[in-house]
């Protein structure tokens, strides 16, 4: 038994795990978008970027998508330069707090979530003691609980990219800057920000990625009346039940997060490898 | 290893056996899991088991997939006596694979109402039990009981109504019951619609499930919610002061039906089951335990269990039954002018 093989051989269960968990679901789905009563058809395709309807639904995906990655990278960075900058045992504290939320299962954090925004919970209530909000003012079941859900569970994801990157910066650039004459705003500007910038869009790729194809939040904070692209995939499977058509829009998003990746490669890939 | 191999061979012998006795004495039905089952035991499953020292084995499948395994057993059925509530006793019996039932074999056909059994010779079987659709209310939010539909349209009401979605079955049901007394019918449901997002515009919730509708009735001021009438005695187990009023245009009900299977062997005893189902004691208790509405008119209910559901020759009088099969034939359609019309 040579190198070659033995390596092949410990590589083989990664690699058919791969295969059949990944390539081919894909591939079934791929033929799945196309097929039709008779043969090969694009039709699914067409009703969906025909209707109205189904191109609301995208842009709201999209739309949510971009919300969601913009809050978590405005809070992620200052947070991740923060984590950066402190003594390693509080830094080590922070990226507890940060990453506690992907400790507990996804539909219980949501579940709290429902409880704080729903009609008679804790947050509308307080705003209507306070007089802001009228009497059926609530919050579930808007984009705004969806935003607040996921911008809660991406944290993480956005926080920890940007990190990674930022303690890598050498600090005496930094000083450099202020020695100069550089604010710290400035220095923060003009210093850190370009350098964190692979950071940032790791972050941000993840994040977007991540909550355009996200299904249990936006579904229970959201409702059945504000529905993503993923929420509607699950209704064509499981209410119409229509799989071609269901295929058609997972191939639509599969797409779309493709597009996302490509000038993402394009950035980054010359200069960090 | 030979003596492990005898062993299992004669187990395998043996255990054949048994099975190969206790055919003659067996009936394979399916039930619908969870309290429903429970109460299907309770009232009828083991009762049926100790009169008649049968064995009966229990299968949960809802409706769609118990059907769908119907079909597939078509060549060799391996149920005796299925329970369906979506109206698929009707294609199934069209297709032959439900065999047609005697009247005169049922020792308790003559009690039951008219509609509830009547295509026993086609094969649809007679229903055991109904869901009727009506009015799930707040007692102590609501001055008066609702008496009607279009009580639903009340602006009062709007930012306290709870609609369901018509993925679910009773909301279907409600769904075309609004329809209705707004000028609609299977043939366009556009008025249900219009009414749909009018109600929506003034304030009301849709959930998706009726878990969700205790949860709007618990937390969320939630006052009225057309929907099946068990919902209203889950709601008050919950300690929420709810009751159930039928609207008086009519009462939209899902038949829960018990089908004999063609072509199986024991078919006397599974027609003996089928009438223990439909015999007045089965009924009381089904209604006792899930308030499901009886079909058998010599059914007794204490008046506590009749105020919650549609009971006696008044309350049937009024129930509807959309046609299952129109139903199943539009469904995709209108699903998705409803996810259409309810989308934001």
């Amino acid at each position: 038994m040579n190198d070659r093989t033995e390596s092949l051989l410990l590589a083989l269960p990664g690699l058919l795990l791969l295969v059949l968990a990944f390539f081919m679901p894909i591939g079934q789905m791929l033929i799945l978008s196309v097929s039709g009563p008779d043969g090969v058809t694009l039709s699914h395709f067409v009703r969906f970027l025909s209707d109205p309807f189904y191109l609301g639904i995208l842009w709201r995906t999209v739309r949510l998508s971009l919300v969601i990655t913009i809050i978590c990278a405005a809070i992620g960075f200052p947070l991740a330069y923060i984590m950066a900058r402190v003594g390693p045992k509080l830094r080590l504290w922070l990226v507890v707090m940060v990453i506690l939320p992907l400790m507990t299962s996804v539909v219980v954090r949501t579940f709290g979530w429902m409880v704080l925004l729903s009609r008679s919970g804790m947050i509308p209530e307080m705003l209507r003691d306070m007089g802001l909000v009228g009497r059926s003012f609530a919050l579930m079941q808007t984009e705004a609980a969806i935003v607040i859900g996921m911008v809660q569970v991406l944290l993480p994801f956005m926080t920890l990219s940007i990190l990674g990157v930022i303690t890598r910066i050498d600090g005496r650039l930094e000083e450099a800057a202020r020695t100069m004459g550089c604010s710290f705003l400035q220095s923060f500007r003009t210093v850190v920000l370009p350098l964190a910038l692979p950071g940032i869009v790791a972050g941000s790729l993840l994040c977007f990625t991540l909550s355009a194809s996200s299904f249990v939040t936006p579904n229970l904070l959201g409702g059945t009346r504000i529905q993503v692209l993923a929420a509607s995939i699950y209704k064509s499977v499981t209410q119409t039940p229509d799989w071609p058509f269901a295929a058609a829009q997972a191939v639509i998003l599969f797409a779309g997060i493709l597009l996302v990746l490509v000038p993402y490669i394009k950035m980054t890939g010359p200069k960090d490898g | 290893m030979k003596i492990a191999i005898k062993t299992s061979v004669i187990t395998l012998s043996a255990l054949m056996g048994t099975t190969a006795f206790a055919q003659d004495n067996t009936l394979t039905i399916n039930s619908f899991g969870g309290a429903y089952e429970d109460a299907h035991r309770a009232c009828i499953i083991t009762p049926f088991e100790e009169e008649t020292g049968a064995t009966v084995n229990v299968v949960t499948a809802y409706s769609a997939d118990a059907f769908a395994q119907l079909r597939a057993q078509k060549d060799a059925p391996q149920f005796d006596v299925l329970h369906f509530s979506g109206g698929q006793e009707i294609v199934g019996a069209s297709e032959g694979l439900l065999a047609p039932i005697d009247a005169a074999k049922l020792t308790n056909a003559a009690d039951v109402y008219d509609f509830a059994k009547a295509n026993l010779a086609g094969g649809e079987g007679p229903a055991y039990s109904i869901a009727a659709i009506g009015l799930v209310y707040n007692t102590e939010a609501l001055p008066e009981a609702p008496s009607k539909w279009t009580d639903l349209l009340n602006p009062d009401y709007s930012e306290h109504l709870v609609l369901t979605d018509i993925s679910n079955g009773y909301g279907m049901l409600g769904f075309l019951m609004l329809n209705q007394v707004q000028g609609g019918d299977l043939s366009n449901i556009q008025p249900g619609l219009d009414a749909v997002t009018q109600l929506l515009d003034a304030g009301a919730i849709i959930v998706s499930t009726s878990p969700e509708i205790q949860q709007e009735f618990a937390q969320n001021d939630a006052w009225i919610a057309p929907y099946a009438s068990d919902y209203a005695y889950t709601l008050r187990k919950a300690e929420l002061p709810s009751g159930f009023a039928q609207g008086a245009e009519g009462t939209p009900a899902s038949y829960i039906t018990a089908n004999l299977v063609a072509g199986r062997p024991n078919m006397d005893l599974a027609l003996k089951f089928i009438d223990k189902e439909i015999s007045p004691a089965a009924q009381e208790c089904f209604a006792e335990a899930l308030r499901y509405s009886p079909t058998n008119s010599k059914a007794e209910l204490s008046s506590e269990v009749a105020a919650d559901i549609a009971y006696g020759e008044d309350g049937v009088k009024g129930l509807i039954r959309f046609d299952p099969a129109t139903i199943e034939a539009n469904r995709t359609a209108w699903v998705e002018a409803w996810n259409k019309t309810i989308a934001r």
